[in-house]
C-alpha cells in the first residue's frame, strides 16, 4: 500500500493542476451544454433542452462538419504514419552519424511557433503562392491549384506540424526491438521485406498506435491551422466550437460541441488501447 | 549437412582489424567450440559465417558452396541466440514454426516437424504458450527447436548457456550435446567458458586478438598447449618465469625441474606453466618425479577442494588445489610440505611468444 500512496503523492501536482484547469471547469460546462439559446436575448435561465446535442447529429449541417472532422484526422494520422515510419526507421537502424541531425531536423519544427509555421504553409500553397507559381513556370498547369482553404491545405498544414509525434513515437517503438529478432529472422530464411512485415512491424505496432492516437487527437481538437489554411468556410469541429462562442455567443451549443469531441476523443482512446493489447498479444 | 570453410577471412573496422586471416575447416558433423577472451572476435566469426557481418576479406564455404556474398535467407543456417531472441509475438509452436514456413511447409507436414522439434528438446505440450511464459531454460529449448527445425546445413551457436545458472547450464550441455549427435549437424559454438568448449566439442579453436591459438581436439589443448596464451586461458595454471639450464628448466639459483617439453637453449629465458590440479601434496617415492620443497603460506577452503598457497625456492608462489578430505586437506600456514610434480606436467614455453 506504500507505493500505492508514493504513487498518489508522485501525481497530486498534476493531478492539482488538471483538476483546477480542466475537470472544474469542464464540469461547470455541463449545465450549460444543456441550456437553451433564444439568438438576440441570450441564455434562457433555468431551461433545460437536449437540442443541443442532437443537433450534432440530426443537423445536415453539423453532421457534415463533425464527419469532416473524423475524416481529417484520418488523413493526417495515415499521412503522418506514411512519412513518418521511413524516417523514424532511419533514425534507428540507419548509419549511427546520422542519427543527431535527423532527430534534430525532426524536432526542429517543433521549435517554431504553429502560427508562424502556417504562415509558411499560406506562402507556399495561395493561388500566387510559391508551389503555384513554381508548377505555371515549369509548364505542368495552367491556371493555379486550389491547395488552400479546402481539405488538401489543411490536411498538409496539420501533417507537417504533427509528424514529429508520430515520428519521435515511432523512434521509440523502434529502439525496443532487439536487432537479434531481425537477424533470427533473417537466418531463419526471411527475405529483407519479410522480416520487416513479420517481426519488425507487428512488433512496432503498439508505438504506431499510440502515434496514431496522439496525431488523430490533436488534429481534430486543433483550432489554429484549420483557421488559417481552411479558411472562413472550411469548418472543422474545434473552428466550429470558437465560432459558436465567439461569434454566436451560443455557449451552449458551443458547450455540447465540445462535449461531444472531448467523448469522441475517449471513445478512441478506448479502443485503440484495447486494440493494442490484442496486437502485441498481451491480451 | 555439409563441412564449413573459413579460408583466410578477414574483418575491418574502419581502423581496427577485429578478425585477421582466420582459416578453418570443419568437418561434416563436427562439433567445434570458438573460446576466447571477450573482443577476441570469435562473435564476429560467428556472425560472418551467418552473414549478419560482411568480411573485409577472404572466402567463407558451406559445403561446396561459397556464401561469402549470401544474404542469411540463403545460406540456410540455424543460428542460437545468446539472447535466444525468440519472437515474442508468435507462440513456441509459430516460433517453431518460422523457418519451416519459409521454406514453404505447411499443414500437417508443418505441424509434425513443429512437434518433431519441440519433442527433441523435450518441450512437448508447450506449443500454444507465447516465449514469455517460459522459464530462461525453457526459452533456450524453444530457440534450440527453432534453428535445428528447417534442418540447417550448419548450426551456430552465440554463447546459448551464458545467460542461465549453473545448475541449469550443465543440464543444457548435456542436452546440448545429444541433440548434435543425434542431428549430426556441423556445429559452430562460441563460449568464452573453457569448460563447456573443452566438455562440448568434438575440437576446440582458442582465439586472441582476432588470431587462432590453436585448434585442436579438447585432450591437446589442455595437455600440450602451443602457446603461452593458450596455457594460461586453460585451466588453472600457475605461471612462473625460468631459465633452461642444462637440459633442466631452473626457476631460480637452486630449483631445477624436469619437464618433458622442448628445454634445448642453454639460457633461453622461458615461462613455466604448471597446472593447481597437477601439483600433489602427497609423496609417491617415485623417483622420475619433480620434487618442490615449500612452506604453506595460505590455506583457503571451497568445500570438495582446498587450495593452498606455497612459498617455494627463494621468492616464487605456486597455488596448489588438494581434495579437502584426503590427508593433505588440513595443512597449517606455515607448516613445511613436498610437493610432486610430474614431468609432462611441467609445460615450457618461449617467453617470445607471450602476450
Amino acid at each position: 500500500m506504500r507505493s500505492w500512496r508514493t504513487g498518489v503523492l508522485l501525481f497530486s501536482p498534476l493531478l492539482l493542476v488538471l483538476a483546477g484547469a480542466f475537470i472544474v471547469p469542464l464540469i461547470l460546462l455541463a449545465p450549460t451544454s444543456f441550456r437553451e439559446y433564444q439568438p438576440g436575448m441570450g441564455i434562457v435561465a433555468g431551461s433545460f433542452t437536449l437540442q443541443n446535442y442532437v443537433r450534432i447529429v440530426a443537423d445536415d449541417y453539423y453532421r457534415e462538419v463533425v464527419l469532416r472532422t473524423l475524416g481529417l484526422g484520418v488523413g493526417v494520422t495515415v499521412a503522418c504514419l506514411l512519412l513518418g515510419y521511413p524516417v523514424a526507421y532511419l533514425i534507428v537502424r540507419g548509419r549511427p552519424g546520422w542519427r543527431l541531425p535527423l532527430t534534430l531536423l525532426v524536432i526542429f519544427p517543433l521549435m517554431l511557433n504553429l502560427v508562424v509555421r502556417s504562415f509558411g504553409w499560406i506562402v507556399l500553397l495561395t493561388n500566387r503562392g510559391v508551389v503555384n507559381n513554381l508548377l505555371i513556370d515549369v509548364g505542368l498547369i495552367e491556371a493555379p491549384l486550389k491547395l488552400m482553404f479546402n481539405v488538401t491545405g489543411v490536411t498538409i498544414g496539420l501533417t507537417h506540424i504533427y509528424l514529429p509525434f508520430m515520428v519521435l513515437m515511432l523512434v521509440a517503438a523502434l529502439q525496443n526491438v532487439p536487432r537479434d529478432l531481425e537477424a533470427a529472422a533473417a537466418t531463419l530464411g526471411s527475405s529483407r521485406f519479410h522480416v520487416f512485415r513479420a517481426v519488425t512491424l507487428p512488433l512496432t505496432a503498439p508505438g504506431i498506435i499510440a502515434g496514431s492516437i496522439l496525431v488523430f487527437v490533436l488534429t481534430i481538437s486543433a483550432l489554429v491551422t484549420p483557421r488559417m489554411l481552411g479558411g472562413p468556410t472550411y469548418q472543422v469541429m474545434a473552428t466550429l466550437i470558437y465560432d459558436e462562442y465567439m461569434q454566436l455567443l451560443d455557449w451552449p451549443s458551443g458547450s455540447a460541441l465540445s462535449f461531444a469531441l472531448a467523448l469522441a476523443t475517449l471513445l478512441i482512446i478506448w479502443i485503440s488501447s484495447r486494440m493494442t493489447k490484442r496486437w502485441a498479444g498481451l491480451a | 549437412m555439409s563441412n564449413l570453410t573459413l579460408d583466410h577471412v578477414v574483418k575491418r573496422y574502419s581502423s581496427v582489424t577485429v578478425v585477421k586471416d582466420v582459416s578453418l575447416a570443419i568437418d561434416e558433423g563436427e562439433f567445434v567450440s570458438l573460446l576466447g577472451p571477450s573482443g577476441c572476435g570469435k562473435t564476429t566469426i560467428l556472425r560472418m559465417v551467418a552473414g549478419l557481418i560482411d568480411p573485409s576479406g577472404g572466402t567463407i564455404r558451406i559445403g561446396d558452396r561459397d556464401v561469402t556474398r549470401l544474404p542469411p535467407n540463403k545460406r540456410n543456417i540455424g543460428l542460437v541466440f545468446q539472447s535466444y531472441a525468440l519472437f515474442p509475438h508468435l507462440t513456441v509452436h509459430e516460433n517453431v514454426a518460422f523457418g519451416l514456413r519459409r521454406k514453404g511447409q505447411s499443414g500437417a507436414a508443418l505441424d509434425a516437424r513443429v512437434g518433431e522439434a519441440l519433442a527433441m528438446v523435450r518441450l512437448a505440450g508447450y506449443g500454444e504458450r507465447y516465449p514469455r511464459q517460459l522459464s530462461g531454460g525453457q526459452q533456450q529449448r524453444v530457440a534450440m527447436a527453432r534453428a535445428i527445425a528447417p534442418r540447417p546445413n550448419v548450426l551456430l551457436f552465440d554463447e546459448p548457456l551464458s545467460n542461465l545458472d549453473a545448475k541449469l547450464r550443465d543440464e543444457m550441455q548435456i542436452e546440448l550435446k545429444r541433440l548434435q549427435r543425434e542431428l549430426g549437424i556441423t556445429t559452430l559454438f562460441v563460449t568464452h567458458d573453457q569448460a563447456e568448449a573443452l566438455s562440448l566439442s568434438d575440437r576446440v579453436c582458442v582465439m586472441q586478438d582476432g588470431v587462432i591459438q590453436q585448434f585442436a581436439e579438447p585432450e591437446t589443448i589442455y595437455r600440450r598447449p602451443a602457446t603461452a596464451f593458450v596455457a594460461s586461458f586453460i585451466g588453472k595454471p600457475n605461471r612462473l618465469a625460468g631459465t633452461i639450464r642444462g637440459g633442466r628448466v631452473a626457476l631460480d639459483e637452486q630449483l631445477e625441474l624436469r619437464s618433458e617439453s622442448d628445454l634445448s637453449g642453454d639460457g633461453r629465458p622461458v615461462e613455466v606453466f604448471i597446472r593447481q590440479e597437477a601439483i600433489s601434496l602427497a609423496a609417491s617415492g617415485d623417483e622420475s618425479v619433480n620434487r618442490i620443497a615449500g612452506t604453506v603460506a595460505l590455506r583457503s577452503f571451497s568445500g570438495p577442494q582446498v587450495k593452498y598457497v606455497v612459498r617455494i625456492g627463494s621468492d616464487q608462489e605456486l597455488v596448489v588445489e588438494a581434495p579437502s578430505s584426503g590427508p593433505a586437506g588440513d595443512l597449517a600456514p606455515g607448516q613445511p610440505v613436498m610437493l610432486e610434480v610430474h614431468p609432462q606436467d611441467v609445460l615450457v614455453l618461449s617467453r617470445e611468444t607471450a602476450p
